[in-house]
């Protein structure tokens, strides 16, 4: 097995199908499911990337992704249960009507 | 990797691509097992692909399979389950098979840090949330997707770019030119030489300390914003309600 390419693969997938649920779910948590997954994808990534180079600022990296993650999880749960309470509804396509 | 590989790769993740599309929730009649079909035999397509190009003899190799099999599939159940409770646990799955190959690629503390913070403290958050949010039944929205078409398309061109792109590394540099190179690079140095934990926490707490200190700031900043975005809103006419007498003061709690 070529060690580094089965892992980017692995990576890219996750990170394809994560892009995917985003796009097509309309429930607001698995919506913000789907990113989490594609985090996973680039974490798997930048671990093949640590040890293809040797050297630990792959998994450097990923640790502070999993702090973003931590920080997005924590903000976007907020905000379901907002955006939850003002229309009593998780569709995302309730709130297409949204201006700025 | 030749061209020929690539193609052959573009052509699984095309049929792949066609699995997930007829997987992905819909209203009209269900074709889950056509689906299933297409995409567990792209996925076994794609692992063949790989076992004939394999470069490293290494005992390890089945692991890697099994686990990025149950990654990918855990991964595609998350975003094509119906129920939201399901998506979440199969995300479980997910981060376990993660870690896992975090294992196999000598990150044992990322490993680790990623079932903790995922499994235990992100995916319980998420879990109160589906509990405290979901409604009884199968809402419409769960039941359809929006332009699975389209999104199924842009997923697997970008999925064929990078996996084509992939074949292209080099050689990975054998371990023992880094022992030979006399400890220029300290990092890799003190890898091998005490372990992946303590590594890490020598890179992190010297090299990477900036950003130690900000994504500190960051969980502040984040744990505030949390609290601001769903604290409840009183109405005046609550605020104005004389407050009940001090001996009284949440005696009486109104259950939520």
């Amino acid at each position: 097995m070529p060690d580094t390419m089965g892992y980017v693969i692995v990576g890219a997938v996750l990170f394809a199908l994560g892009l995917i649920g985003f796009l097509t779910r309309r429930n607001l948590i698995v919506i913000f499911l789907s990113t989490e997954v594609m985090f996973q994808g680039v974490v798997v990534n930048a671990a093949a990337f640590a040890r293809f180079h040797h050297h630990l600022e792959g998994q450097a990296y990923a640790l502070f992704l999993l702090v973003i993650a931590a920080v997005e999880a924590g903000l976007a749960l907020g905000l379901v249960m907002l955006l939850y309470r003002r229309k009593d509804t998780l569709d995302a396509d309730a709130w297409s009507q949204m201006r700025g | 990797m030749t061209s020929t590989t690539a193609y052959v790769l573009y052509l699984l993740f095309a049929l792949g691509a066609a699995g997930l599309y007829l997987l992905l929730p819909r209203t009209g009649p269900s074709k889950t097992a056509i689906g299933a079909t297409l995409g567990v035999s792209a996925l076994m397509g794609v692992f063949v692909v790989l076992g004939t190009h394999s470069s490293a003899e290494r005992n390890d190799v089945i692991y890697f399979y099994l686990f990025a099999a149950m990654a990918i599939l855990a991964a595609t159940r998350v975003i094509t389950h119906p129920k939201p409770v399901y998506s979440a646990i199969y995300f479980v799955a997910v981060v376990i098979a993660v870690a896992a190959l975090l294992v196999l690629q000598e990150a044992e503390f990322l490993a680790v840090a990623l079932v903790i913070i995922y499994a235990g403290a992100i995916l319980v958050t998420y879990l109160f949330v589906i509990m405290l949010a979901q409604q009884p039944g199968s809402p419409i929205y769960d039941r359809r997707t929006r332009e699975p078409f389209l999104a199924v398309v842009v997923g697997f061109v970008l999925m064929a770019m990078i996996a084509g792109r992939a074949g292209e590394l080099p050689a990975r540099a054998a371990e023992k030119a880094i022992l030979a190179d006399g400890g220029r690079n300290p990092a890799t140095t003190a890898s091998l030489l005490t372990g992946n934990t303590m590594a890490i926490g020598a890179a992190v707490t010297t090299k990477y300390v900036v950003a130690l200190e900000l994504s500190g700031i960051l969980l502040l900043i984040s744990m505030v914003g949390a609290i601001a975005l769903s604290r409840k809103r009183l109405t005046s006419d609550v605020i104005r309600t004389p407050l009940r007498t001090l001996g009284q003061i949440g005696k009486e709690v109104e259950p939520f």
